[in-house]
C-alpha cells in the first residue's frame, strides 16, 4: 500500500465498532468506505461516527483555550499538534472480499490491529460487475465522494419480485430515483411495470422523461386522461371493468352497503355500476314489483350512489350516459379493453405509466386496484399452467404507499390488492415498488417482506428507526448516516447485495444527456 | 353538401358462389345508392379488395361500377388497406387510380429530419383530404411516428383524414384482430376522420377528434362477420352532411341476405349428443334461400372433434335450399385429445417435443403411428403439408402435389382415400 493513500490506522475498538485514527492532512467523512488489506482478502469498512482524540488531558486543553481567549495570546499552538490532536473514526466491517476470485462474504473477523487503512477505489469494487438481467440504481459513494466506475446493479427479477421500498422525505430525490430505475427497466423486456404516476412526472410530457429513452417506442406505454401526446393512449376505463371487491381496502362501505354492491353485481353482471347509479333509491325501496324491494334501505342506496359519484367522479352526459368528470371512467363502449391492454403490455415486459394526476386519491387507487388485480390473477393462472417461468417479473409502482398498506388502513378495512401483492405476490413474480415518507405506519410483517430498501435522506427519527429495524443488513449504527444523506444519496439494503451499499443516484436529466446520441434520420417509403 | 364513407368491402373474399354474388350485389347497390343520393365524393379508407390482385371476375365488376361512378362525376378517394396493399407488388388499386376512376390520397412532400410531411388533395367542394394507407402487421405505425403533424394541423378549412387501422380507444374486444394504435397518432383538429379496418359501424367524438367514424364492412371480410350478420349486425355505409363543419353522420343500411344461426354448446358432452342436437336444430329451421351459420364450441368429454359430424348437416342444408352453409368449430376441443404445449430451443425442437408430449394420447393398432415412429411420421407429414405453392403453380396443381406427397409419406395410394 502506498504511504500516500493511507488515511488511518486501526487503534482499538471491538467487532462492529473499530476505532481508527485519522491521518493528519486527510479528511474522513461519515459513510466513507475504507479498505484494510489482509493476506488473501481485503476488508471493506465504513465510517459511521467521528470524534476528536488527543494525547493532552482535557483539563490542559481547556487551560490552553483559556490562554488563547482570555490573555490575548495570539495563535498559541500545541507542540507538534498533528501528533497530539487528531480525529478518531468509528468504523464497522461491511464485507470481506477474496483477492483470488472476488467472492464477497459477510465479515466475521476484525482487521489486523494497527493495520493501515486506505480509501476504497474502483478496483476494489470489481465484484460489482454487471451481469445478466439487472437494473442500475447508482454509483458507489464513499462519504460524499462518488466512485463513478463502481456502478450498483441489482438482479431485476429477484429485486422486483421481492418488493422494493423507497423511503424518503420530500425533496430527497425519490422521483429521480424511480425515473433512473425505470429508465434501465426500459432497456429490455425483462421487467413489466405498472406505474401509478400521481404527479404525471415520469413520462416527461413537459420536459425530459422516460419518453426520451431510445427504447421508449417499443417498451414504454403512457396513458393519460387528457389530450394525450402523439403516440400516447387515452386513459379510459369502462365501468364494466369495476367489481365490488376493487373498493375493498380503499373505500369504506358499511356491511349493508357492501351487501347491496355485491347483490347488484350478481344480478346485473358487468353493468352493475350503471344499474346502481340508474335506480331511484326510494322506488327500489318501496316499489312492489321490483325484485330488490325491501332488500335495501333507500338511505343505503343513496349513500352508495353518493360515494360512487364522488369517488369515480360520475356525471350524466346529454344522452344520459354515465361519464366521469376526469374522463377516466366510461359507461359506453370506451375503455372496454384498457385493463387487458395494460396487463398485456406488462406481460410483454413493458413499462406502463398511468397519469393519475387528475384523479382523486381513492379513484387512483381503484384504477390501480383493477389493473393490479387482473395482473395478479393472470400471473396466478400462468403459475398453474406452468407458463410463469416465461413471463417477465412485474412490479406495481405506487407512491404514498401507506394509503394502501398502512397499518391503519389494513386494520380498519379489508386487505386490498396491494397488501395481497406485498404478502404473496413474490410466489407469482409480481412485486410492489412502494414509495413512502412514512415507513413507520407500514406493518412490520409487510416491511419485512420488502427485501430491498433504497433509503434516501430522512430527518424523522421515528421513520429512520422503522427502516433500520426492517433492513436486510444491520444498520443499527447508521441512524446519523441516514439523517445526513443529501439529495440523491442513498443506502441500498437488500438480501441481494453483500452489504448495505452507499450510493449516489445520478441526476436523471444528466443521465439522459449521456445516453442520448443524435437520432439517425431514416427515410421511410410511404405506400 | 354530402359525402359517402365506405370501407372494408373485401371484394374477392368470398369463395362460395352464392356469397360471391351477394358480395358483388351489396357493393353495386352501395355505389348505386351513392349516385342516387348525389354525393359530392366517396371515401374508401382501405380494404376495398380482399387482396392486392383479386381474380379477374372481381376486377371486372369493380371496374365497371367505378366507371359508372366516374361517369356520374363523383370522385372516389382511397387509401390502401392492410389487405389490398402490397409493399413488393402492385395492387389493383393502382390500376383503378391509373384509369382515373379513383384517386389515391396519400401524397408525401419532402420534409426534414426524417419526418413525413403529407400534402392535401383538394376536392372540388373545397374539402381538403389527406391520409395514410394501412399496412399488414401494423407496419404503418412508423408513418404515424414520423408524421409531421404541425403542417397538417395548421392547415385551415374543412379537412378529412383517411386512415386504415384499429384505434385502441374504440377497441371493444380483446380478441379483435390486428394491431391497434392510439388515437393520439392521428393529427388533431380535422373535421372528420374516415376510418377503415374495424368491421362494425362506430362513431366516436373526442375534444380534438370531432368525428372518428368507421362504417364497418359492407357484407363480410372475416368469417366472423357472417356470424355477426346472422345475429343482427347491420351493414352499410356512412352518409355525411356538411357545410363548414359536419352537420350529420347517418348510417345507411344496405341489406345483404337472410340468415339462420345454430349455436351448440358442446361443453362436457359427447359427440353423439352434440350430433343429435345439431340434427334436431337443423330440422327445426327454414333454411331455404338463407345463409346458415353453425357454431359448435366447448370441450368434448371424449372422442375426437372430428366425431362431431358436420358434413351430413351441410349436405342436408344444401338439399333444403340453403344459400350457403358456414360452419365454425374453431373453439371445439376434446378433453381426450387436447394438445399440450412443449418447449424447445428452436422450431424443429418445439415441433418434436409437442408431438412427443401428445402422441401418448393416441390409441392406434398400427405401431408406426404411435411412439417414436409416430413422432417421426408426424414431423415428415407436417413438413410436407407446410410446403408453399410454387411460383405460377395453380391451386389445383398445388393441392394435388401436396396430397401426393402426404400420401407417399403415409405409404398410401391416392385411390385409398
Amino acid at each position: 500500500m502506498e504511504e500516500i493513500s493511507i488515511i488511518g490506522q486501526v487503534v482499538g475498538g471491538k467487532f462492529g465498532d473499530i476505532i481508527v485514527r485519522q491521518k493528519a492532512g486527510t479528511i474522513l467523512e461519515i459513510g466513507d468506505l475504507l479498505v484494510s488489506e489482509e493476506d488473501s482478502s481485503f476488508l471493506i469498512l465504513q465510517v459511521f461516527a467521528l470524534q476528536y482524540g488527543s494525547q493532552i488531558q482535557e483539563r490542559m486543553q481547556q487551560m490552553m483555550s483559556g490562554v488563547n481567549l482570555e490573555q490575548g495570546v495570539i495563535d498559541a499552538q500545541f507542540y507538534e499538534p498533528e501528533f497530539v490532536n487528531y480525529v478518531l473514526a468509528r468504523i464497522k466491517p461491511l464485507a470481506r472480499v477474496a483477492k483470488s476470485d472476488g467472492q464477497v462474504k459477510i465479515p466475521k473477523s476484525m482487521p489486523s490491529f494497527f493495520n493501515k487503512l486506505r480509501l476504497i477505489s474502483n478496483k476494489d469494487l470489481e465484484f460489482l460487475k454487471k451481469g445478466g438481467d439487472q437494473i442500475f440504481v447508482g454509483h458507489i459513494r464513499s462519504g460524499t465522494k462518488v466512485i463513478k466506475e463502481a456502478e450498483v446493479w441489482l438482479p431485476a427479477e429477484d429485486v422486483f419480485s421481492h418488493h422494493i421500498l423507497i423511503p424518503a422525505t420530500t425533496g430527497r430525490g425519490k422521483s429521480n430515483l424511480v425515473k433512473t430505475i425505470l429508465w434501465h427497466v426500459l432497456d429490455s423486456n425483462k421487467v413489466g411495470a405498472l406505474v401509478l404516476d400521481a404527479h404525471d412526472e415520469y413520462y416527461g410530457r413537459r420536459g425530459p422523461g422516460l419518453k426520451d429513452h431510445s427504447n421508449a417506442k417499443n417498451n414504454l406505454v403512457y396513458y393519460t386522461p387528457s389530450s394525450p401526446p402523439a403516440g400516447a393512449n387515452r386513459l379510459a376505463i369502462n365501468l364494466q371493468s369495476i367489481r365490488p371487491e376493487h373498493f375493498e381496502g380503499i373505500v369504506e362501505f358499511s356491511d349493508p352497503q357492501l351487501q347491496a354492491l355485491r347483490t347488484y353485481h350478481r344480478r346485473a353482471g358487468d353493468t352493475w355500476v350503471t344499474e346502481v347509479m340508474r335506480v331511484d333509491p326510494d322506488t327500489v325501496a318501496m316499489s312492489g314489483d321490483n325484485p330488490n324491494r325491501g332488500e335495501f334501505a333507500a338511505v343505503t342506496l343513496s349513500v352508495i350512489q353518493r360515494k360512487l359519484r364522488l369517488i369515480l367522479g360520475l356525471e350524466r352526459d346529454e344522452e344520459g350516459n354515465l361519464i366521469s368528470r376526469h374522463e377516466v371512467f366510461d359507461s359506453t363502449t370506451r375503455g372496454l379493453t384498457t385493463v387487458d391492454d395494460i396487463v398485456n403490455n406488462i406481460e410483454q415486459g413493458k413499462v406502463v405509466i398511468l397519469d393519475t394526476s387528475r384523479l382523486g386519491d381513492e379513484a387512483e387507487l381503484i384504477v390501480g386496484n383493477i389493473i393490479a388485480s387482473r395482473l395478479l390473477y393472470r400471473y396466478k393462472e400462468y403459475k398453474s399452467t406452468g407458463e410463469l417461468a416465461r413471463k417477465p417479473v412485474a412490479t406495481v409502482v405506487i407512491e404514498e404507499a401507506p394509503r394502501v398498506i398502512g397499518e391503519e388502513v389494513l386494520t380498519r378495512k379489508n386487505d386490498n390488492i396491494y397488501s395481497t401483492i406485498a404478502k404473496e405476490g413474490r410466489k407469482f413474480k409480481v412485486g410492489l415498488t412502494a414509495i413512502t415518507q412514512l415507513s413507520s405506519v407500514i406493518p412490520k410483517t409487510i416491511l419485512a417482506n420488502m427485501n430491498t430498501k433504497i433509503i434516501l435522506g430522512n430527518e424523522m427519527k421515528q421513520e429512520r428507526e422503522a427502516i433500520i429495524a426492517s433492513a436486510s443488513q444491520d444498520l443499527s449504527e447508521d441512524d446519523k448516516n441516514i439523517a445526513s444523506l443529501d439529495k440523491g444519496e442513498a443506502i441500498v439494503t437488500s438480501i441481494f447485495v453483500p452489504f448495505a451499499m452507499p450510493i449516489k443516484i445520478p441526476l436523471f436529466e444528466e443521465m439522459i444527456k449521456e445516453h442520448q446520441g443524435s437520432p439517425k434520420a431514416t427515410k421511410t417509403k410511404v405506400f | 353538401m354530402r359525402f359517402a364513407h365506405l370501407s372494408d368491402i373485401h371484394l374477392g373474399f368470398q369463395k362460395q358462389e352464392a356469397l360471391q354474388k351477394i358480395e358483388q350485389e351489396v357493393f353495386e347497390k352501395t355505389l348505386d345508392e351513392c349516385i342516387l343520393r348525389k354525393v359530392d365524393f366517396i371515401l374508401i379508407p382501405g380494404d376495398l379488395f380482399h387482396n392486392n390482385i383479386p381474380e379477374m371476375r372481381v376486377q371486372k365488376f369493380a371496374f365497371a361500377k367505378f366507371r359508372q361512378v366516374h361517369d356520374a362525376e363523383i370522385p372516389v378517394y382511397v387509401v390502401y388497406g392492410s389487405h389490398d396493399s402490397s409493399p413488393v407488388a402492385n395492387s389493383v388499386i393502382d390500376l383503378l387510380a391509373e384509369t382515373g376512376y379513383i384517386t389515391k390520397v396519400t401524397r408525401v412532400k419532402e420534409s426534414e429530419n426524417g419526418k413525413i410531411a403529407l400534402d392535401f388533395i383538394q376536392d372540388k367542394t373545397g374539402v381538403k383530404i389527406a391520409g395514410f394507407s394501412g399496412l399488414k402487421a401494423g407496419k404503418d405505425r412508423e408513418y404515424y411516428e414520423k408524421l409531421d403533424r404541425d403542417s397538417l394541423e395548421s392547415e385551415p378549412g374543412f379537412k378529412i383524414f383517411l386512415f386504415h387501422g384499429g384505434i385502441s380507444e374504440v377497441k371493444i374486444e380483446q380478441s379483435q384482430e390486428g394491431e391497434y394504435m392510439p388515437l393520439s397518432f392521428l393529427p388533431k383538429g380535422f373535421s372528420y376522420y374516415a376510418g377503415g379496418h374495424m368491421h362494425r359501424f362506430l362513431h366516436y367524438k373526442y375534444a380534438d377528434y370531432l368525428h372518428v367514424v368507421y362504417p364497418g364492412t359492407l357484407f363480410s371480410g372475416y368469417h366472423s362477420d357472417l356470424e355477426e350478420n346472422a345475429k343482427g349486425q347491420r351493414r352499410g355505409f356512412v352518409l355525411v352532411e356538411f357545410d363548414d363543419k359536419v352537420t350529420s353522420v347517418e348510417f345507411v343500411e344496405i341489406k345483404n341476405a337472410d340468415y339462420e344461426i345454430i349455436e351448440i354448446d358442446a361443453e362436457n358432452r359427447k359427440a353423439d349428443s352434440v350430433n343429435k342436437e345439431l340434427a334436431d336444430k337443423v330440422k327445426g329451421i327454414d333454411s331455404a334461400g338463407k345463409i346458415v351459420i353453425i357454431k359448435v364450441e366447448g370441450e368434448l368429454t371424449s372422442g375426437k372433434t372430428a366425431d362431431v359430424d358436420l358434413s351430413a348437416i351441410r349436405e342436408y342444408l344444401s338439399q333444403s335450399g340453403a344459400l350457403a352453409v358456414n360452419i365454425n368449430k374453431n373453439k371445439l376441443t376434446s378433453r381426450e385429445y387436447k394438445i399440450t404445449e412443449a418447449k424447445g430451443k428452436d422450431k424443429d425442437e418445439i415441433e418434436t417435443n409437442v408431438f412427443k408430449e401428445n402422441i401418448g394420447q393416441l390409441r392406434f393398432e398400427q405401431k408406426e403411428l404411435i411412439g417414436d415412429p409416430g413422432v417421426l411420421l408426424a414431423k415428415k407429414l407436417l413438413k410436407e403439408l407446410g410446403q408453399p405453392s410454387l411460383e405460377n403453380e395453380k391451386k389445383m396443381e398445388y393441392l394435388q402435389r401436396i396430397k401426393q406427397g402426404a400420401f407417399g409419406i403415409l405409404e398410401l395410394k391416392i385411390d385409398d382415400s
